[in-house]
């Protein structure tokens, strides 16, 4: 039985079907570089893409680094994600404003919500919630899931966005989706 | 020893090898040295050199990257070393030209003039295959053998502040197509 939790939204979700879902749409697509800064959120997500052999998974210090990284994996002929959260998105603001997006390097930015609803901690309110209006100024363009239903189709319309279009896409995993972070 | 004449003695030992140049100075010499498909010109994200040179090598691992990485950038973004190290791509070498300053910005001083081994902070974050060279012979011969033993490799140059400019083509994407052309990864 798939474990599950209570959402921060009131739902009951299940920590692993999502996070199945999204690395089948990821290997659907051919995206084989993981780059991630460790996140509770997104770690069966990751794990699951660590145990495809295909895939190369990076852990690395800071999100920017994970975008550098996941760019050059696409510059050697690897589709790449980055996997982080709505703070690392601050973290990653000069590799993406002037790197990724004036050179046209596509890649999917995996973003696990923090700030919004359930949020327990202040310092994460005003970067998460200003996250998709950071990205829509540097011209890069946004989605949310809000539940499993979602998973596969915004995730994969999201992969054929970018790796068609040659830019980054950002696809943010709500709490909603996810039941969000653990206080602890 | 002198960027351009550094870069210079290197090229004969590239090969196919690809190289990615930090913005500012090392983008212009390298370009002035020997403008080549599989450079890649970096116009931006300072900090982020040496991650991209780790990704090309991870995706690429049967070509040598050659990272041409400056002390300023290389500063911003220390936490790199230890990915590297972490997770030891053998076709790669970071190299470090370091003249002490932010040259591109007006030739302020950077700490690695002041306090900061870089050779050092790489031995710490992990990182085994390591040199610091001060001549131009010294350079050719670590590289060399970087080019030629399993990495991942980082080695410090120390070299003198000199202007160069180079009118290296300001355009991104053209950048980007040639080097994927000529490492044969365009696709779509």
């Amino acid at each position: 039985m798939a474990k599950t939790r209570a959402g921060s939204a009131g739902t009951e979700v299940s920590l692993h079907r999502w996070s199945t879902l999204a690395a089948d749409v990821l290997l659907e697509h051919r995206v084989h570089m993981i780059g991630y800064v460790p996140d509770e959120v997104s770690g069966h997500l990751l794990r699951r893409l660590e145990a495809e052999p295909a895939c190369t998974v990076v852990c690395c210090t800071r999100e920017e680094e994970a975008v550098a990284t996941v760019a050059g994996a696409y510059l050697g002929g690897t589709r790449g994600a980055v996997v982080l959260q709505t703070s690392g998105i601050g973290n990653s603001m000069n590799a993406l404003g002037s790197f990724v997006v004036p050179y046209q390097i596509p890649m999917l930015l995996i973003v696990s919500e923090r700030g919004g609803l359930g949020e327990f901690n202040p310092a994460q309110v005003p970067l998460g919630h200003a996250v998709p209006r950071v990205l829509d100024a540097l011209g890069v363009q946004t989605f949310s899931v809000t539940s499993e239903a979602e998973m596969s189709p915004v995730l994969s319309g999201a992969a054929e966005l970018a790796f068609a279009t040659m830019m980054p896409v950002a696809v943010v995993l709500t709490t909603r989706l996810t039941g969000g972070k653990t206080l602890r | 020893m002198n960027r351009l004449d550094a870069i210079r003695r290197i090229v004969p030992l590239l090969g196919d090898a690809a190289v990615v140049s930090n913005l500012g100075r090392n983008t212009y010499d390298l370009y002035e040295a020997a403008d080549r498909p599989e450079n890649f010109y970096m116009w931006g994200a300072m900090g982020s050199t040496s991650s991209v040179g780790l990704g090309i090598a991870m995706a690429q691992p049967g070509r040598r990257v050659v990272v041409l990485d400056g002390d300023g950038s290389m500063l911003m973004s220390l936490g790199c070393l230890a990915t590297v190290a972490a997770y030891r791509p053998a076709n790669l070498t970071l190299v470090v030209l370091d003249n002490e300053t932010y040259e591109t910005t007006g030739g302020q001083a950077t700490h690695s003039g002041r306090c900061a081994d870089l050779e050092a902070i790489a031995r710490g974050a992990g990182l085994a295959h390591t040199a610091t060279v001060a001549t131009v012979d010294e350079f050719a011969a670590a590289l060399g053998r970087a080019l030629r033993d399993p990495g991942p490799w980082f080695i410090l140059a120390k070299v003198e502040q000199a202007t160069s400019f180079a009118r290296v083509p300001r355009r991104p994407i053209y950048i980007k197509d040639r080097f994927m052309a000529a490492l044969g990864t365009v696709t779509g």
